[in-house]
Order: structure tokens, then sequence, then C-alpha cells
């Protein structure tokens, strides 16, 4: 509301991140960078064996090691088990192991070496039982089954069309999803051409460079002070205090910086047990995994076995498409947030689908317990319906991009799953693509090229609040409740917050506190945040004016109808005007400032606005080596505004990356008994510098609202 | 037990430290320097990269006593009275980080590489900073603040 400053001036702006002076000098304090006087080092033994009974623990050698202040097994947490939506992980192994890399005993000691020491005292005595790692195995009637029972299930709600079943009587079956949308059986029935291919997909870690760290601090009284990479403190309080049967007030969760999450850090890992850890110790006590404990006993991103069937018409239109889609989620079902793998939900999204028939189903195996990664199945389900689509093509002589461009979907078309979206530009899309590409000009020898495309709404549900103050001296404080995990949110907010009341960038403050000095946030999930936390800020600065509003009219001496915002940012009523300073510091001498007010979001199950991207890589192939190397690729997105064209284009080129990696370079490796032996970041390679194609970034100038 | 006597971005330290003692332990944990990161451990990922008598190396790999005699810079040594060192300010300017958890190493390499090369190449960038991974930012922004900051120190 200052006369310098117009409503949009800083959105859509390339502003600088708010939290780079931080990020620049190494002041950014992470996790493991908090240290607390008297603090011990927690670490823990791991199973060697996929499926085996635990006869016998001796812990009396390791607890003569000097420094060492607590060990625990299984017993000594007995009853409690945790997880989202199905609580079926249990602090350490409660007479079986299930995976090799399962925690079994854990020890808290003053140094690392005396905990690493009895860490190698400790004699457990294992009976081996038969293991299962293969999805289709798991499934079959005589398998082993890696539950004897089904977990306490919370929550196993979905917010898109499908029937789901929790537990069924299938083996080792969490859950099975199936949806039918038109007639399946009718479209296949009238089909010209079929095709049926399987895709197997392999896990891969989330690769944060920040390994999951906590830190607990329990008082005498019950306090509980928790330092933890997490991306959502506040659903980790409620987890925590569950786990641990405390009431969710006696926990705080402080503020840390996070060093990336990617889907990864939004579970408790290894909180729960380390707060055990400290209780006994009587200390606060400090976890960091190794990298080698990341990339075999963590959560990864879910393997998966997907076998397609589509039916097309003489015109190779896609009549109807067939899923049964298959994810590997190991031993444990509870790092996972949902009860379902959502990526179905953006099952062919670009395409016009009018048949479908889906089955997803999620086992259990003998193998490291799958979690959430960016777009959980998204990545699994586009590979196979994209390699699908050009194995069709290839078999009907089609070019790719015209086939897809063909069957893509258009405003008026439900999407395949059947739900109604509107903004579909999927065709301007992979035109842009095409065009920048240059699709039709000739290739070099050894080079092949192909195009893939992707569909995914913005998440509009769950709850995102904010807590907005104006001070005596104009100043706005935004509290929000949780940290930036690096995408910028913070930075985001301070936009929107500057855009909103027409203020200079410099003079809105965002920060996450604790949990206990902010408001309720959901979190980073699912594309939601920017969103969500826009209809917040909107809430909460359509209340500030209102209360400005009434201090203007006392103020002023006229009546609040009559008070106007004017575009040079003064405040007027009846002929007289004042500007925000000079009414704030007349309300901070008259005892009404700071004013503070809270908004909320609406949230809702599902945004019927979509987004849409196509990609186009040129890959050149070494005929000696078989080497293949991604020269360049066109990226097209169709995404409405972007708030920051800085933090957007990171997201983008971030992304990118992440996927080129998925396809190209990475992999977790599962030997025989599902041990991951892709154990150091040597065996599991993740995209260097030296890796990356030169990149186009194209964004449609397409002003859609969210 | 070993006494070491080092200089930590400029200023003189001298301690004891035990002979298994990794530098990185000793910065951080000892010295109080935590914005130099651990990650992989093993020499892999770049984040604990330091200067050592200006030449980069993990101080996951080093141990403590081989900076007995040497000149250490770190991260927190950048900054000249809370002026940016021109790759800081490059960093933000041009969006280098998100997580920032690599970030200090990233920077240390840079500053590393343009001293020896003060208007590198593409290419010489991405052979110099190859060691540094980075899982947010898809190496482009870091290529580009990098550019920057040689840009600007030329002129
Ligand atoms: S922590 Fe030293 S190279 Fe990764
Ligand atoms: S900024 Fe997160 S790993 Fe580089």
């Amino acid at each position: 509301m200052t006369a310098q400053t117009q409503p949009s001036e800083f959105v859509g702006k390339a502003v600088e991140r708010l939290d780079g002076p931080d990020k620049v000098t190494g002041r950014a304090r992470y996790t493991a960078d908090v240290f607390l006087p008297g603090m011990l080092i927690g670490r823990c033994l791991r199973s060697p064996y996929a499926s085996a009974r635990i006869v016998s623990i001796d812990t009396s050698k390791a607890k003569r090691v000097p420094g060492v202040f607590a060990i625990l097994t299984g017993a000594d947490v007995a009853g409690y088990r945790y997880g989202r939506v199905c609580r079926d992980i249990p602090i350490l192994a409660q007479g079986v192991v299930r995976f090799v890399g399962e925690k079994v005993a854990a020890v808290a000691a003053e140094t690392a070496e005396a905990a690493d020491t009895a860490l190698s005292l400790i004699r457990v005595e294992y009976e081996e039982l038969p293991f299962v790692v293969d999805v289709h195995a798991a499934l079959r009637d005589d398998a082993h089954r890696v539950h004897d029972q089904p977990p306490k299930v919370v929550g196993a709600r979905l917010r898109n069309p499908g029937d789901l079943k929790m537990y069924p009587p299938l083996p080792n079956v969490i859950s099975q999803l199936t949806l039918r949308h038109g007639n399946p059986a009718e479209a296949f029935a009238q089909a010209d051409h079929q095709f049926q291919h399987t895709f197997n997909i392999p896990s891969v870690h989330q690769g944060y460079i920040e390994p999951h760290s906590c830190l607990i601090a329990a008082s005498d009284d019950g306090d509980v002070d928790v330092w933890m990479s997490n991306k959502a403190p506040h659903g980790a309080r409620a987890a925590l205090a569950e786990a641990l049967s405390i009431p969710k007030e006696k926990i705080t969760l402080n503020p840390v910086f996070i060093g990336g999450d990617f889907g990864g850090k939004g579970g408790l890992m290894d909180a729960p047990l380390c707060y055990h850890l400290a209780l006994h110790a009587r200390r606060p006590v400090k976890m960091v995994m190794n990298s080698f404990e990341e990339l075999t006993a963590a959560n990864p991103r879910h393997a998966a076995s997907i076998t397609l069937t589509t039916a097309l018409d003489r015109n190779a239109r896609i009549l109807a498409m067939k899923a049964r889609m298959i994810f590997n989620s190991g031993a444990y079902a509870g790092f996972c947030p949902v009860p379902t793998i959502h990526g179905y939900t953006a099952f062919a999204g670009p395409y016009k689908v009018p048949n479908c028939d889906l089955e997803v189903l999620r086992v259990y195996t003998n193998a490291v317990p799958a979690g959430h990664m960016r777009s959980p199945g998204g990545p699994q389900i586009t590979f196979a319906v994209e390699s699908h689509l050009d194995m069709i093509a290839r078999d009907l002589q089609l070019d790719p991009c015209r086939f897809r461009r063909d069957n893509a979907i258009a405003e008026g078309d439900l999407s395949p799953i059947g739900e109604r979206r509107q903004f579909l530009h999927c065709r301007a899309v992979i035109d842009a693509a095409i065009r920048e590409f240059g699709w039709d000009r000739p290739k070099g020898a050894d080079v092949g090229r192909g195009i893939a495309l992707y569909e995914y709404p913005p998440g509009t549900f769950d709850d995102s609040n904010v807590v907005m103050s104006i001070d005596g001296a104009a100043k706005v404080d935004v509290a929000v409740g949780a940290p930036d995990t690096g995408t910028g949110f913070h930075t985001i907010v301070a936009q929107l917050t500057a855009g909103e009341l027409q203020l200079p960038l410099n003079d809105i403050r965002v920060a996450f506190r604790d949990t206990g000095a902010s408001p309720f946030e959901r979190g980073p999930s699912g594309s939601r945040l920017t969103t969500t936390i826009q209809q917040a800020i909107k809430a909460a600065v359509d209340a500030i004016k209102t209360a400005l509003t009434t201090l203007a009219a006392e103020r002023l001496g006229a009546r609040e109808g009559d008070v106007r915002y004017r575009p040079d940012g003064l405040i007027e009523a009846r002929g007289k005007s004042i500007d925000l300073k000079a009414l704030m510091a007349w309300a901070e001498a008259a005892g009404k400032a700071p004013v503070v007010r809270h908004g909320k979001n609406t949230p809702t199950g599902r945004s019927d606005v979509t987004c849409f991207a196509a990609q186009i890589a040129e890959v050149g192939v070494d005929r000696e080596t078989g080497q293949i190397r991604v020269n360049f690729m066109v990226t097209a997105h169709d995404v409405g505004q972007v708030i920051n064209p800085i933090t957007h284009q990171g997201q983008i080129e971030g992304g990118l990356v992440q996927a080129f990696g998925q396809t190209v370079c990475e992999r977790l490796h599962f030997g025989d008994d599902g041990a991951v032996i892709s154990a150091t970041l040597g065996d599991y390679k993740l995209p260097t510098v030296m890796d990356i194609p030169d990149l186009t970034t194209i964004l449609l100038p397409v002003p859609t609202a969210i | 037990m070993r006494t070491v006597h080092t200089t930590v971005n400029g200023q003189r330290v001298v301690a004891d430290v035990p002979d298994n003692t990794l530098l990185v332990d000793f910065l951080r944990s000892q010295l109080e320097l935590t914005g130099t990161k651990e990650s992989c451990g093993v020499g892999v990922c770049g984040a604990c990269s330091v200067l050592l008598d200006g030449k980069p190396v993990s101080s996951c790999l080093t141990l403590a006593v081989f900076a007995d005699g040497c000149t250490i810079e770190t991260i927190e040594g950048m900054a000249d009275d809370n002026k940016l060192h021109p790759l800081q300010e490059a960093f933000i300017r041009c969006g280098g980080f998100q997580c920032g958890i690599c970030t200090p190493g990233q920077i240390m390499m840079a500053k590393a590489l343009l001293e020896q090369h003060p208007r590198p190449t593409r290419m010489q960038i991405k052979q110099w900073m190859m060691g540094n991974l980075c899982r947010c930012t898809g190496y482009y922004k870091i290529i580009e603040s990098i550019e920057s900051a040689a840009e600007g120190t030329k002129s």
C-alpha cells in the first residue's frame, strides 16, 4: 500500500531467494549441525538376513564398552508399531526380521567409535526363514507371507475415483485398487489392433545429499525436543506422538534446514528409536544415517511391474487401455502416506482414453521398504505408458509425435480415469516442443530421438495456514508451519504477501519457528503448496485489510464504508488520507498494533486444472562401447502463472535431471535375497554435472487461473 | 593425540586432535564450523570440500593431522566482513542452490577453479565440478553461477 509498488510487482518476478545468504555462507543449520551439551551418538545394528527368526540377542559384552549409555533391543520397545496409514513398522525388530538392513538393536554412546565397538560386540542368533523378493512370486498362493497379520490401518481414504481394498484376501497384498471407466470390454471387442507389453521398472533412491538425521532431547518432566530432517514438522509431531504414546503438546519440532526431500523425508525414520535411546540414556541422542544405510535401508521409490494392453481402431485412435500395476512395497507399508500409489491418477493423462480398466497392487516382499519419492508412481507409470506407445507407433509405422498428437486429450474430454479437467493444452505443448526441437530436421549418424508426455494437476488438498501480523513500523511477519525444503517456498510466501499488501519485499519476513509457535501446515506434497499457501495468504490479507479499514476509519473520523485503498497506496476517507506507515504508527501509539490475523486455505479433494509437459530428447550411442549419451533435450510446459522464474526453472531443471538419472544411470540393484547391492554412491550412480544434456525450456504463455 | 598448528579462515588454530580424527569432524565438532557438510563420507559427493593450502580436498577422507602446518579455507571464511564473495553473490543471483546442503562444497570447489582458471570454459567448469553432486538443481544454475562470478570478477 505504498506508492512505489503495484499489486503484482513481485509476483512473476525473479526475486532472489530469502534463504540465499544463510545457504551460501554456511550459516544455514541442518539437523546434523545441531550439537547439544552431553549429546550422544546413536547407531543401529541391522539384519544380515532377508527373513529370519531372532533366536537370541546377547548385549552383555557391548554393555561393558566405555562410553556406552544405552543399548536397546526389540524387547525394550515391544508393543510399538508406527507408520503412515499402515502402522506396521516396529521400532526394532520384534522376533523376526523381514529385510536385509532391518534394525535389530541400537546403541547410544559418547562417541561414534564407542557406539560402533558396542554394536560389533552384540551377538544375535538367527534362524533363517523362507523369503520372497519378486512381486509375482509374492502373489502366488504358496508364497511366503511377509506378515502373518494385517496391521492397524488409519485414514485409508482416496481423493480420486477407484475402489480401494486394504489387505484384501490375496497373498502379501497391502492394497488393491480397481477402477473402470467406460466399457473397456466392448471397446476391446471392436478393436482393429491390440498390443500388450510388460515393463519392469527398478527402484531408485531419492538421492537427497543430506541423509536422514534426527536429534532428540527428552526432559525429566516429559518434554521432548526434536530436530529432524522432515519436510512437514506438524505431521511428524502428530505421528511421533502416536508412535510414542505421548501427547503431541509435549513434543516440539525445532526449525532446521532440510537438505533435500524429494518426497523421502515425510516419515519418522529413526525418530522413534532415537527417542527411546534418549529416554534410556537420559541424554540427548543424535542419529545420522550413513550413505550405506540410506541406500540399503531407507525408503526408496517402489520398483514396479506394469502390464499394459491397448486397443486401437483402424485409424490408430486409442479405444481402450488396460493396466495391471504391481508395486514392490518391500517389507513394510508404513513409509507411504497414502493407501495406494497415487501415480495411477495421472495414468495416460495426456491422452484421450475413453475406456479404461486399471488395477493397482501394493505388495509386501522381503526387500527394503519403499516410500515416497517425487510423484509416487508417476515415473514408473509414465515410463511404461510412453514406451508402450512408442512400441505401438513403431509397429504401426507411425511417427511417435504425430501418433501422440492425434490421441492427445483436448478440452471437453474426460481423463482416462474419468475425471473432468480443464485447460487441456496438451496439443499446444506437443507442438511447442516439436517446433523448438526441429523434429523433422535430418538426424546425424548413431543418433536417436524420442518424445514423452506427462500430465499432472496441482494439489489442492489438506490444510495450509499462515499467521500474519503487521507491526507499528508496517513490517509484516508471516508465520508458516513448514520449513523451505529448497523449493523456494518461503520466498514465494513473501512475494505473494508483498503483492497482496502492496508492500516492498524487504518489509516482509517469513519464518517457520517451531511446531508450538506456528500454524498447522501439511507441507509440500503433490505439488500443492504454492496453490494452498496462496489461498491462506489471501484469506489472511483480507482479514488484515478489514482490521486496517477499521483503524483507518477511526483515525480519519469516517465510517468504515467510506474507507478506500487508492492505487497510489494511500488510504482515504471523506477527503482525508493517510499512508500505511503513519496509520500503523498511530495504531501502535494507541495500543492497537500489531494487528495479527490468521488465514487458511479452502482444501478441495481435487483440482480440475491440470498441467502438461512434453519432452524430446536426442540420444547418441557409441556403437563400440554401447555407451549412450543424451545430447540435447527440449522440455515444454504449460504451467499457468509462474510466481518466481528462478525457483520455477530450478524445479524443472532439477526434476528433469532426476528423471534423466532414473532413465539412464540410477538403479537400486536387489540381490537374490532382496539386499540392495548398489550400496555406495560409487555403485549407485547419481548424475554429475558431466552427464547433463543441453537443455531448452519452453513455457507456454497460457494464463491459467488456479 | 597430536598437536596441530593450522590457520583456519585466516585465524591461527592450535589444537590437540586424536590421530584418527577426520578433518571434517575436526572442523565441525571441534571448531564448530558446521558450514562444511558431510554426506557420503567416502569421497564421492563433494559436500565436505574445503581448501587445504588452496587445493580442494574431501575433508571426509583427510585426517585432521594432515592439516598440520597448512592453511584451511572453509565456507565460513568466504565472506569478508559481511561482504559476500562474488561467487556467493552469483549463487544467490542465479539460483545456484535449492536445499543448500551441497552449496558450501560447490562454492569452495568453484573458488579453487577460479583461482586456477579465472575465465573457465563451460567444459572446464564441468570437468572441475564433476565431483560435487547436487540432487536439487540439475547443475544448470550452478554452472551459470560460476560463469556469472567469473565474468564479474574479470571486469
Ligand atoms: S562427504 Fe566427503 S565426499 Fe561426500
Ligand atoms: S542444492 Fe540441494 S543438493 Fe544441491
